[in-house]
């Protein structure tokens, strides 16, 4: 079974390397990190604090970008260049197909989320600041938040068309980082069903912030590993749900 | 028929309503059994059901109602499609792929391991002629070199069963008669074979069975020789060098008469009609010229089905 769910990810790696829209992304990533001095010179004494900080941001956007661009585009290419007839009909499960598309995708983000780490990092080093164990953490943990936005990519690639997929998993990340404003309604929306569906949805969707420790990275403020291992096992069982609803969706769809 | 290799019963496939279009029934109720070591051709026009019914066999669509399997096994099983090697339509694969790669990707599919799909690289590179374009893209490849290489993903595992869709569609005389000798040879080798075609030339040439798929339905299914009814064949005798007395007489005879620069042309009933023509031609001093059984072509039959 690792054997075919590695061989389906293997080449998803090898397609997703090729996918242009990946280096577009990577290019605007690299601008903003290089070009986060520009910001760094209207702060007084905050340049490092603000380089930090947007780079870290950048590679949040940017990584969950890519997991978007390329991740809705996953099954749905499969079937639409109907490379999938060939696949599906070998002895494997469709669950396999589907992890392994997943893997392929995490590997090609785990790959861009290191090298934007580096070179982000070795901006702040070269500009005379530091870079601590909380810096390394938040690039963690913002890599957890992207094996999970990948997930949403891959259950909605295998419903829906890219461009409305990526429209609902964009929506799921920027209501994701303020899954307050969800249940803090002025109170007008009491006993609503509006109030209702909002607390639906707010129970629904992961709570991205709690994936969030840039801010604390930037002030070199450091993260109890008890947050770590609760925010990466909080992160990592969305994953798995929304993984596993994405392999139940493809079971019996018609390819 | 012994324990068939392939067995659809009661198939259907109703496409579910989508907008813009209304609900289509693409299979009603078809049942088709294909005994081992057979070449069955699945007919029938364009939107009859013959790729719905093999995309089933393949388990890349559900049906409605009914079932089948491959080799005993459900075809929603792995068991089953382990059974299978599939060729679809205009085959597409990874582009960025050499042939070489594609062979050891699909072999890992197959649970091959490392050394078995190098062998299988070596065995099917032969078979299919790849080994020249081994290490080239698939990106800019021919209708040719794709098919090829679609038969060689079809073969890797050394499947006892063979789907194929259209696997002539498209290829030029050269191609199509590989085909052909490839699909006689793999029957050789004890593979069973289902294959749905336009072709019917090929089809009439290689295949054991074939059944004609009408709107979803099974109109009919049979030995070609039976289908086409060959036992009561009419025969086409031309003759030359006979007195117009004779030759008038003669095309009383005949079903059917016409002269041309070659002879008089006499269509009998059947070849002891024929027969019997011929030698009182030879008594008048007459020559033959052709003694021709005319047959139904499949391709005949095929529109005669189709128009009833």
């Amino acid at each position: 079974m690792t054997g075919k769910i590695l061989a389906v990810a293997q080449n998803t790696f090898r397609e997703s390397v090729r996918d242009k829209v990946l280096y577009v992304l990577l290019f605007f990533a690299a601008t903003a990190i290089l070009g986060s001095k520009a910001l760094g010179w209207i702060s007084i004494g905050q340049d490092i604090k603000i380089v930090k900080d947007i780079s870290l941001s950048a590679i949040s956007v940017f990584g969950v970008l890519i997991a978007i661009f390329v991740g809705t585009n996953l099954v749905y290419k499969e079937v639409d260049k109907r490379t999938i007839y060939t696949i599906l009909s070998r002895p494997l499960h469709r669950f396999e197909f589907i992890l392994g598309k997943y893997l392929g995708l995490a590997a090609l983000l785990g790959v861009v989320t290191i090298s934007m780490a580096v070179v982000a990092a070795a901006y702040v080093l070269t500009l005379g600041g530091t870079v601590d164990t909380t810096f390394a953490i938040a690039v963690a943990l913002t890599y957890v938040e992207l094996l999970l936005i990948t997930a949403f990519s891959v259950l909605l690639s295998t419903a829906a068309s890219p461009i409305l997929g990526a429209l609902v998993v964009f929506s799921i990340y920027v209501v994701g980082h303020a899954t307050n404003i969800l249940i803090d309604l002025p109170p007008h929306f009491d006993d609503t069903f509006a109030r209702r569906v909002m607390e639906l949805v707010y129970y629904i969707l992961p709570n991205l912030s709690n994936l969030n420790v840039r801010a604390e990275a930037a002030n070199e403020v450091a993260v109890a590993w008890a947050y770590v291992g609760w925010a990466t096992a909080y992160g990592l069982f969305y994953t798995a749900v929304v993984l596993a609803l994405a392999a139940l969706a493809f079971e019996d769809k018609d390819v | 028929m012994p324990t068939p290799v392939i067995d659809i019963d009661s198939l259907t496939k109703v496409y579910p309503r989508q907008i813009g279009q209304p609900a289509r029934r693409s299979l009603d109720d078809l049942r088709l059994r294909i005994g081992e070591n057979e070449i069955f051709g699945f007919l029938g026009q364009n939107g009859a059901g013959k790729t719905t019914t093999i995309k089933i066999l393949c388990s890349l669509l559900r049906p409605t109602k009914g079932a089948a399997s491959v080799c005993g096994h459900d075809v929603r099983t792995r068991a089953a499609r382990s059974c299978i090697g599939y060729l679809p339509e205009n085959p597409y694969f990874y582009e960025y792929l050499t042939p070489r790669e594609t062979i050891d990707f699909y072999g890992r599919l197959q649970g091959l391991d490392k050394a078995t799909r190098a062998r299988e690289w070596d065995a099917l590179s032969e078979r299919l002629d790849l080994r020249g374009i081994g290490a080239q893209r698939i990106r800019g490849f021919s209708k040719g070199m794709r098919q090829r290489l679609g038969f060689a993903v079809a073969l890797v595992g050394d499947p006892p069963v063979l789907i194929l869709d259209e696997p002539m569609s498209g290829l030029d005389p050269l191609g199509r008669r590989m085909i052909r000798e490839l699909i006689l040879s793999l029957r050789a080798a004890g593979k069973t074979i289902f294959f749905s075609s336009h072709v019917l030339g090929d089809v009439e040439q290689i295949c054991d069975r074939v059944g004609i798929l009408v709107e979803g339905r099974l109109r009919t299914q049979g030995r070609i020789d039976e289908l086409l009814n060959r036992r009561n064949e009419q025969v086409e005798l031309v003759v030359s060098g006979l007195s117009a007395e004779t030759a008038d007489a003669l095309a009383r005879d005949a079903l059917h008469a016409r002269r041309s620069e070659a002879g008089l042309h006499l269509t009998t009933a059947d070849a002891a009609a024929a027969n019997a023509m011929a030698r009182a031609a030879l008594s008048e001093g007459g020559q033959i010229v052709e003694f021709t059984p005319i047959r139904e072509s499949l391709e005949a039959y095929f529109v005669k089905e189709q128009a009833s």
